[in-house]
């Protein structure tokens, strides 16, 4: 069973790996949003990973349980608890990228990265 | 004369970094300060490692110092690597994470 | 009075959403911000140290090992919180009055994102949790993207969602740092993982420990703006309107420490933890200064200036003593405001001028001579002029560097001091001293009163710290004593 694990933990890695190299390939800003929310997804089934127990039990004592054997079968509850807190803030940056996405594109007219998030530093100082 | 006319190139090549726009002399004189001080700060934080090895503290600082200088306007260099474009940024950031997370996985203990 | 604690969290937090609900009444907006911003300071300083547990549970004590575990969500506070969220309190104060003073019609959301920056640096100093740190670290960066993307500057969308996406990487990494720490301990209590770790119950030369390390310091370098985020670091500094900048700035410095706190009481048994703070701290100054002496623009130029005094605040950190720690710290206390007054000074000038560049200004000292003087001694006291406050925090750190047996940092340190001074009168010189060119238009005269305010605010506090330090750095010695 515990090769379940394994693979959660795998499949997590992957996710991260992918999101590192969208975040320097991909020039779609779209898809490169897309592809660096999979590092924060990858973080997150990382953690849940975590709290897996092999046959375990769902982590709420109740009525009549016993309570040495449900110490020793529940799964671990905390993980999940911040996974909850972690994905909720995640779906609130991604909405705030993609607002600002909406706006740039409007002015550009093109969601490609190279033209859209290119130094300005140069056209800004010396504006007639 | 030779250094001389590297250190008159070296102004006119900073003419380049400030463009477009007219190059004053508080700028020019703050680029070779910039210049003179990255040199001189990243060949005494060299001298650092002398606690890791002193052999390797002397040639490393030899080195550097030789390459430094030779190359000399490094500041235009410099400024073009750390320009406001998200690919050189995200490049930089993964880089380092990588060189970050390779550097302590198998080697964290060695220090 | 254990209440006031999370008080001071929950009033900016309750505060903003009251005011970004109720913004269409104008009066009445601006007299509750006024009365929130004003409670802001107080309530810290009114406060008694001590710990307070969410929902009341108390820590529970394992009779068989004689271990304390910590079951709910911790905030302690003590002598080190309480002069910092004063200090941010205050810094708070000045910025939403100067706004207050200088729209006539006020915008619910954007002082909605300075209330929430603030509550959320607040709780990130007071938390003994790392995964509410984390929490709280990321409404920071969404708190710093609005204020951001909330300015009128050029470009200032466009830094915004490059500093989003960054963040986008930065943040996950360090929630993984997190999870290899719950997954090695069990825990997300900072002080459960560090009886954890200093007991022996945790492998500390196994990989993944170090792994949990190198995540979270990623997590912090991004945090913090050290390198490789110094360039937009400084550049959402620079695309922030000026007292905006103010806070962000202070909202960078103080994530910084809270975080670099945490990761010392976790992992200072490890010697590579120091080498890589030290390593960082090094490049951010060189890197920070050098840059700055290069820029045109003014806004760009304070920006890579804060960076870079950043790595004097990592420095103190990285070496490791009490001494060198308690330095640091003191830094970063003077560099919140020293910065601060900077950011505001300028400001005024881009305020009374419209025009950044600084080769298209000049002649400035005959218009403004009291902003003149007090950034002048400002910029004094960032390079570490006596008797200013910035001045006794780098001698305490050369010191330190020196005791610790590192002169070559020592000799950096104040290299660096004089290339802070370089960048600050070459820029001071072509801004106020300068002939003023003929097509320089200095368009309303007269520099906002709050903004003076603000300044001889921040002044007095840089003057006061400077010529009575002990006020300040016996109670952070006695706090870094607690956590080595």
């Amino acid at each position: 069973m515990a090769q379940t694990q394994l693979v959660i933990l795998f499949t997590s890695a992957a996710l991260i790996i992918i999101g590192l190299y969208s975040a320097i390939f991909i020039d779609n800003i779209i898809k490169k949003i897309i592809g660096i929310s999979f590092i924060e997804e990858g973080a997150n089934l990382f953690i849940v990973a975590i709290g897996y127990k092999p046959g375990g039990v769902v982590p709420i004592l109740m009525p009549g349980m016993d309570t040495s054997w449900f110490a020793a079968n529940a799964a671990y509850p905390l993980p999940f608890g911040l996974v909850l807190t972690s994905i909720v803030i995640g779906a609130s940056t991604l909405a705030v990228m993609l607002a600002l996405v909406m706006v740039l594109y409007r002015r550009y007219g093109t969601l490609s990265t190279k033209v859209m998030l290119a130094d300005t530093s140069k056209q800004e100082e010396y504006n007639e | 004369m030779k250094l001389y006319d590297q250190i008159f190139n070296v102004v006119k090549q900073f003419r380049k970094l400030f463009s477009p726009g007219p190059v004053t002399n508080a700028d020019v004189s703050g680029s070779i300060t910039a210049e003179i001080f990255l040199i001189v700060s990243l060949i005494l934080s060299a001298i650092l490692l002398r606690h890791v090895n002193v052999l390797l503290a002397g040639l490393v600082t030899l080195i550097l110092a030789i390459v430094l200088i030779s190359n000399i306007p490094l500041i235009p260099k410099f400024k073009i690597e750390q320009e406001d474009s998200l690919e050189k940024m995200i490049f930089y950031a993964v880089v380092t994470l990588s060189i970050i997370v390779v550097f302590l996985y198998w080697g964290g203990n060695l220090v | 009075m254990n209440e006031l604690i999370p008080l001071m969290v929950i009033v900016p937090l309750m505060a903003g959403l009251l005011i970004s609900a109720f913004s269409k009444f104008n009066k009445a907006t601006k007299i509750f911000a006024f009365v929130v911003a004003i409670c802001l300071p107080i309530i810290p300083l009114a406060s008694n140290y001590g710990l307070h547990f969410f929902g009341g549970y108390e820590p529970i004590v394992d009779n068989v090992t004689s271990v304390m575990f910590h079951p709910a969500i911790t905030y302690s506070f003590t002598f080190l919180q309480q002069i910092f969220i004063a200090m941010i309190g205050i810094l708070t104060f000045l910025v939403v009055f100067i706004y207050l003073t200088k729209y006539k019609e006020i915008s619910g959301p954007y002082l909605f994102l300075l209330f929430l920056g603030t509550a959320a640096v607040t709780a990130m100093l007071l938390t003994d949790d790392i995964f509410h740190m984390f929490v709280f670290f990321e409404i920071l960066a969404l708190a710093q993207v609005g204020i951001v993307a909330a300015s009128s500057i050029d470009y200032s969308y466009e830094m915004a969602l490059k500093y989003m996406i960054l963040g986008s990487i930065g943040s996950p990494i360090m929630l993984l740092g997190i999870g290899f720490l719950l997954a090695m301990t069990g825990s997300v209590n900072v002080t459960d993982i560090a009886v954890a770790v200093h007991n022996g119950l945790v492998d500390i030369t196994s990989p993944v420990f170090l792994l949990s390390l190198g995540l979270i310091f990623f997590g912090w370098l991004y945090a913090s703006g050290l390198p490789p985020f110094h360039t937009i670091k400084s550049g959402i500094y620079s695309k922030a309107e000026p007292h905006g900048a103010a806070l962000l700035q202070s909202f960078t410095v103080i994530s910084m420490i809270s975080i670099v706190l945490i990761m010392f009481r976790i992992y200072s048994t490890l010697p590579i933890f120091e080498v890589l703070i030290v390593f960082f701290s090094i490049l951010a100054m060189i890197l920070g200064v050098s840059l700055a002496l290069t820029q045109t623009d003014f806004r760009r130029m304070i920006g890579f200036l804060a960076v870079g005094e950043l790595g004097f605040i990592g420095l103190g950190i990285g070496l490791g003593t009490q001494y060198a720690i308690t330095a640091g710290l003191f830094q970063a206390l003077n560099e919140i405001i020293i910065t601060a007054l900077l950011f505001i000074g300028f400001g005024a000038i881009v305020n009374a001028t419209n025009e950044v560049d600084t080769r298209k200004l000049g002649g400035l000292l005959a218009y403004h001579p009291k902003v003149s003087i007090m950034l002048l001694i400002g910029g004094l006291a960032m390079a570490g002029v006596p008797p200013l406050s910035g001045f006794q925090s780098k001698l305490m750190l050369v010191q330190a560097s020196l005791s610790c047996g590192y002169p070559e940092i020592s000799i950096l340190a104040i290299m660096v001091s004089i290339a802070t001074f370089v960048v600050f009168v070459k820029t001071y010189y072509s801004m106020f001293l300068k002939p003023k060119p003929t097509e320089l238009k200095v368009e309303n005269m007269e520099v906002p009163r709050a903004m003076i305010f603000a300044m001889g605010v921040l002044l007095i506090i840089i003057v006061v710290l400077g010529i009575f330090p002990d006020v300040v750095t016996a109670g952070i010695s006695n706090f870094v004593g607690g956590i080595l």
